[in-house]
């Protein structure tokens, strides 16, 4: 099956995400296409075995971003599964996103009282931890498979 | 309440429990008659095999900050569990233990203030040390506290059962009320609030609500056809003790109205700064239900900001949500904040104040940004010093500012402080578990039971969203002594 991918840059010296405006199409083979229909309902899931699976990095260091080592990207989209939350949240952001993350950072639904602004920054300082955990950093081969030995061995 | 009313009730109430099989004897043997301790949380089989569990040799000054439900509560613990204990308690209120939940009841004229003051000095567990003077500073490094004539206390582990501050003077035209706590002398407060503003937050100030109460339902009787008097309740935007506790204000006023035969001549209007009646879903659903059914008035997002008590007047922030410009980074329209003043008449104003963590913890090295005391939330320790633990109000746990929570934390504060000195692993989790017995009326209760899966968590297996006389019986008449009873004077319930 072809897998449609959108991405972002990660620029450190500002700590902020540019949206590629491209879209990129990456076939799975029959292995891999049984992999994405298991883990295809829990995004983050989904996101992270993308993150650290080999073909994955290559294609994206072959074919999307070729010669770019030591360039950072993060997925912002996976056949629609939308991930633009995670870089681009802001405190006037809807509330499907408040909901989102009150839930995956066990932010505790106290409505009588807790309010959308301090809601709001307090989901803004978690991302910065969960942000770093997206990133992907583009290696030369040696340095990728010993990132993702050390990945596997933590 | 006549026979006539308890019949029905009762029959409600036995048609309900024979759909869970269970008998009205069977129901009140598990609801109190065999333990009120159920009540405020339950007793389960490990706690009770805890109960005999031989006391640890486990040695260490133990400095508790606060005298009040959690502190007192927790030092009798320890002493249940410690064969040694060094125990000292710092506390400069001399009526730090009585019983706050009982303030609605004496706001409604159903208790009396005496009814709920309990003196300090009487319950100071055998062997504890009592200070009685203010912790005022504290140097977590050097495991030292600094109380306000100048001693300074020593520890080897701190627990910080401070509580909160209520915070009046953020209210502009009550700058002179300061700051105040539930127990105690409140003077300064009530001479800022006047005639015609009350809050059943202290002790004092409950009694005065029923005073005004009574002066404005006087004056809705003899209103004239088409003259309604205004009764008007706040909810501020902060964490506060008992969320339910302004809407029973609101419940109560409205029980007293209708006694008196002058519900038609008055309007109850009720002003949440948050935008909804209750943070569990299925508790908001039924509170709004009564709430029409009641015909009581309620507009969400309005924050009390100013009174002008000479002009009868409530300013409110009152915020609302517009759509915004398109944000083509997240492919939305962004949601933007809106506010502006509303200027609110009153004849009865009811404030539930913000409320806050005391100025010497939130300014200390162990207070949060927020001022609440950081501890992880499931073993109650810090979580920066690993001899320092909170409970209660002044702790950072979400949800856990009532008597029912800290009758679960208090549990898990004692086990963990003392596998902490003895070098062991924390076992013990508290799981959010808290209760409110929202008074509906004079003769009802609802019993909020939830914890943080934001579910309903009924220790008995009713409808927790039907009003009931049984819990009515239980907040009047079980409630107080196991709380008094079985918390302070023997640490076990």
């Amino acid at each position: 099956m072809q897998v449609k991918f959108e991405l972002v840059t990660y620029d450190d010296a500002i700590d902020k995400f540019e949206q590629d405006d491209n879209v990129y199409l990456l076939e799975l083979d029959d292995e891999q296409t049984q992999t994405y229909n298991l883990l295809k309902d829990k995004d983050l899931s989904l996101y992270n075995w993308f993150k650290e699976s080999e073909f994955f990095l290559n294609w994206i260091k072959e074919e999307v971003y070729p010669k770019s080592v030591g360039k950072k990207i993060a997925i912002s989209d996976i056949n629609g599964i939308s991930f633009l939350r995670f870089y681009f949240f802001k405190v006037t952001s809807g509330d499907i996103h408040y909901e989102y993350f009150k839930k995956m950072f066990d932010i505790l639904h106290e409505l009588d009282w807790q309010d959308r602004e301090d809601v709001g920054e307090e989901i803004l300082e978690r991302l910065v931890v969960k942000r770093q955990e997206l990133i992907i950093e583009l290696q030369d081969d040696a340095a990728q498979i010993a990132l993702s030995d050390s990945n596997s061995n933590a | 309440m006549d026979n006539k009313y308890i019949n029905k009730m009762l029959a409600e109430m036995d048609k309900d429990l024979s759909s869970k099989g269970l008998s009205r004897r069977e129901a009140m043997k598990m609801a109190g008659i065999s333990g009120a301790s159920f009540f405020m949380g339950g007793a389960s089989s490990a706690e009770a095999a805890e109960e005999v569990a031989p006391a640890s040799v486990a040695k260490g000054k133990i400095v508790i900050i606060g005298g009040g439900l959690a502190g007192m509560s927790t030092a009798r613990r320890l002493t249940n569990f410690l064969s040694n204990p060094d125990i000292t308690v710092i506390e400069p209120e001399a009526l730090s233990v009585s019983y706050q939940p009982g303030q609605t009841l004496v706001a409604a004229g159903i208790w009396e203030e005496n009814d709920i003051a309990y003196k300090r000095d009487e319950y100071v567990p055998d062997g504890v040390k009592l200070i009685k003077d203010k912790a005022i500073a504290f140097d977590p490094k050097n495991n030292t506290v600094t109380t306000a004539s100048g001693e300074v206390v020593s520890y080897d582990y701190m627990v910080v059962a401070a509580g909160l501050q209520l915070d009046f003077e953020r209210i502009k035209g009550l700058e002179a009320a300061g700051r105040a706590y539930s127990a105690g002398d409140n003077k300064k407060l009530l001479d800022a609030l006047g005639d015609s503003i009350s809050s059943i937050y202290t002790a004092q100030g409950a009694t005065k609500t029923w005073e005004q109460m009574q002066k404005y339902i006087a004056q809705a009787k003899q209103a004239k056809p088409g003259e309604k008097v205004q009764f008007v309740f706040t909810h501020p935007g902060t964490p506060i003790k008992c969320g339910g506790a302004p809407k029973k204000i609101v419940y109560l006023t409205n029980a007293r109205l209708k006694e008196a035969g002058a519900r038609e001549n008055a309007d109850l209007t009720y002003y949440p700064a948050g935008g909804a009646m209750f943070g569990v879903p299925e508790y908001h659903d039924a509170i709004l239900e009564q709430f029409k059914r009641e015909g009581f008035k309620w507009h969400y997002r309005h924050d009390l900001t100013e009174v002008e008590p000479e002009n009868k007047i409530a300013v409110f922030d009152s915020k609302w949500q517009e759509k915004g410009e398109w944000d083509p980074q997240m492919r939305e329209f962004e949601v933007i904040g809106k506010h502006e003043k509303l200027r609110v008449p009153y004849d009865f104003l009811h404030i539930t104040p913000a409320q806050l963590a005391p100025r010497e913890i939130a300014e200390s090295d162990i207070g949060s940004a927020k001022g609440w005391v950081p501890v992880n939330k499931e073993t109650l320790q810090h979580i920066k010093f690993r001899n320092i633990f909170a409970i209660g109000d002044i702790a950072q746990v979400p949800m856990g500012k009532t008597g029912g929570s800290v009758r679960k934390q208090y549990k898990v504060l004692v086990e963990n402080l003392i596998a902490e000195m003895e070098g062991k692993k924390l076992p013990a989790k508290y799981a959010g578990y808290t209760v409110c017995p929202l008074i509906t009326s004079i003769g009802t209760v609802m019993l909020a039971e939830f914890d943080w899966t934001v579910t309903p968590t009924p220790l008995v297996p009713l409808d927790p969203t039907v009003e009931r006389w049984m819990w009515w019986l239980m907040k009047v008449y079980a409630l107080k002594p196991m709380t008094i009873y079985g918390m302070i004077v023997t640490g076990k319930a």
